[in-house]
């Protein structure tokens, strides 16, 4: 197949902070690539460096088989992170101003109406709602139909059924043959949209590969979920794997007042129930789910959050934090 | 598309922006109607009586329009460079066919209406306010064209350079107040030390004031340059630093991080 995108060994640092450290990548044509990773993890400056908005320190970039500073500006479609376009333009002006600084544009009510805001078309960006300024935002990005499109978090503050738009469009784009690199927090996002998935974090991909890998790689096994006021130790005879989440890292947002019993299957509930009544452990509400991208997320990207949190926590391994401690 | 396709379009959003500002619209061309009403009918001239204003009204004539030409381009590009870092609205601009160039052309060709609409109000009201008797010279189009992207292209090196809207704001005025006042536009030569001749030679807007005066007040006593006559030989040398001046500004626009 052939690479769209590519990246080897790309690296950028601001000052002392390293945003990239060897990211590489491959997007064949038509593939989805949704990059995922905490904040600071380096996602925009990737998407940045592959767009050619930023120059990276070391490393190659390549877009449709030339650098991103000489491809054909018309064959690229990019949604930079926190864009505000002109404020003052209706939705129809600000797509029409965008169409036309390409050579082969699309009809700006095209794309209206393929980001759903053919109702919103006369009204000032300015007064659209959130979502609405983003739907706005990927549509400019739509005006030239590009080959290659990048999308920094498309659908940041858009509604569930807007989300829902916004994804049948990338899927109908990609279908259809453009490339789509993208970056989102939302992990159901990622595994609905994405032929494949890289975890960034620190700067490197750390994880790649179809959702499916991803989560059978990482994801770790089935979990029922018991919102108890029980205390785990009394869970200690039940025949499988018991953990009471960590604060965050609940599912539900529950962690605290919630078992969970780790490699169940559904079949093998009714097991646990009677464990529960047996023993008459009160309980309000059970709950299954298979392991999915946001177990993989959590377990990935956590590890390095930790490994941070353990650096600020202990300043001994770090001297000038010892020493700022000593002086507080 | 087209390169007059691509600077069409952003023109048109550019235009669109700015009157659809109302307090930018009004504030445009109020700055330089209050100047024209305290200095020109409240403070008044006094040809002959020393002191500053002893010049005849028309003198004054390229200092008002100098208000417009100079002010306008240097704020407005400043925060719309600056507004523009602020939105990613060059990342977003860097990835399209549009150039740096063809961006702050439209953004001329945008201040340049703006200022000429400007400068056609100032000068009615220079007539009646203050009875100065002007030739209307074709060269006052040139000259505030000129003008325009010579000023277009400072403040887009301003916008690009200070880091946020504000700054930019605090930096045309820092820039543009010094440049207005010794630049023979409302102060002669005379009035200033000699050792200051070099320092007025250096600014842009000395260039405008000569060969506005020049072209506008016939009994004026404007200096040849080189033998040249002093309305074409001043806008000559204007055309000459606003060509770097824009290559320069347009160069300070950023397309990276």
């Amino acid at each position: 197949m052939e690479a769209v995108v590519e990246a080897t060994d790309l690296e950028r640092t601001y000052g002392e902070t390293v945003a990239l450290a060897g990211a590489s990548l491959a997007v064949e044509r038509g593939e989805i690539f949704a990059l995922i990773g905490p904040n600071g993890a380096g996602k925009t400056t990737l998407v940045r460096a592959l767009t050619g908005t930023t120059e990276p320190d070391a490393g190659t970039a390549r877009i449709l088989g030339e650098p991103p500073t000489a491809i054909d500006r018309d064959r690229l479609g990019v949604l930079p992170q926190d864009f505000s376009p002109p404020d003052r333009l209706s939705a129809r002006e600000l797509l029409a101003y965008y169409a036309g600084l390409y050579d082969d544009p699309r009809d700006p009510d095209d794309v209206l109406a393929d980001v759903g805001l053919v109702d919103a078309g006369d009204t000032w960006y300015e007064d659209l709602s959130g979502g609405q300024q983003r739907r706005a935002c990927v549509g400019s990005t739509l005006v030239n139909d590009p080959d290659a499109l990048f999308l920094d978090e498309p659908t940041t503050g858009i509604d569930p059924a807007g989300r829902r738009t916004m994804w049948r469009l990338i899927e109908e784009l990609a279908a259809d043959g453009t490339t789509v690199v993208l970056t989102t927090h939302d992990m159901a996002e990622a595994q609905r949209l994405a032929d494949r998935v890289g975890l960034l974090a620190d700067g490197s991909l750390v994880a790649r590969g179809t959702p499916e890998t991803l989560v059978r790689d990482h994801g770790g096994s089935s979990r029922l979920t018991i919102e108890t006021a029980a205390d785990v130790d009394a869970f200690d005879a039940l025949e499988y794997p018991v953990e009471r989440p960590e604060r965050g890292r609940s599912r539900s947002g529950n962690a605290d007042g919630a078992v969970v019993v780790r490699g169940i299957d559904p079949a093998e509930i009714g097991t646990v129930v009677d464990f529960l009544e047996g023993r008459e452990l009160e309980y309000t509400k059970l709950s299954w789910s298979e392991p999915d991208l946001e177990d993989v997320y959590l377990e990935l990207a956590d590890e390095t959050e930790l490994e941070r949190t353990d650096r600020v926590d202990e300043p001994e391994d770090n001297p000038d934090l010892a020493r700022a401690g000593e002086t507080a | 598309m087209t390169r007059v396709g691509r600077v069409r379009s952003e023109t048109s959003a550019g235009w669109r922006s700015f009157v659809r500002r109302r307090t930018a619209v009004f504030f445009t061309f109020f700055f330089p109607v209050i100047l024209i009403v305290i200095f020109g009918a409240l403070v008044r001239t006094d040809p002959g009586g020393g002191g500053l204003f002893a010049e005849p009204p028309a003198y004054y004539v390229p200092g008002y329009l100098a208000v417009v030409v100079l002010f306008t381009p240097l704020s407005r590009m400043g925060s719309e460079v600056a507004r523009h870092r602020e939105g990613n609205r060059f990342e977003k601009l860097a990835t399209t066919p549009l150039t740096r160039g063809e961006w702050l052309l439209a953004q001329t060709v945008v201040n340049a209406v703006i200022i000429g609409l400007a400068s056609l109000l100032i000068l009615a009201l220079v007539i009646v306010l203050t009875g100065a008797e002007i030739a209307f010279s074709p060269l006052l189009v040139p000259y505030i064209l000129v003008g325009v992207v010579c000023f277009n292209g400072i403040g887009a090196m301003l916008g690009s350079y200070t880091d946020s809207q504000d700054g930019a704001i605090a930096a045309s005025n820092a820039i543009g107040l010094p440049l207005l006042f010794l630049s023979e536009t409302f102060i002669s030569l005379e009035q200033l030390p000699g050792w200051f001749e070099p320092l007025v030679n250096l600014s842009p807007l000395t260039y405008f004031a000569r060969g506005v005066r020049a072209a506008t007040a016939s009994d004026a006593a404007t200096s040849t340059v080189a033998g040249l006559d002093p309305a074409l030989a001043n806008l000559g040398i204007l055309t000459a630093i606003a060509v770097v001046v824009f290559a320069l500004g347009a160069r300070s626009i950023p397309r990276t991080d």
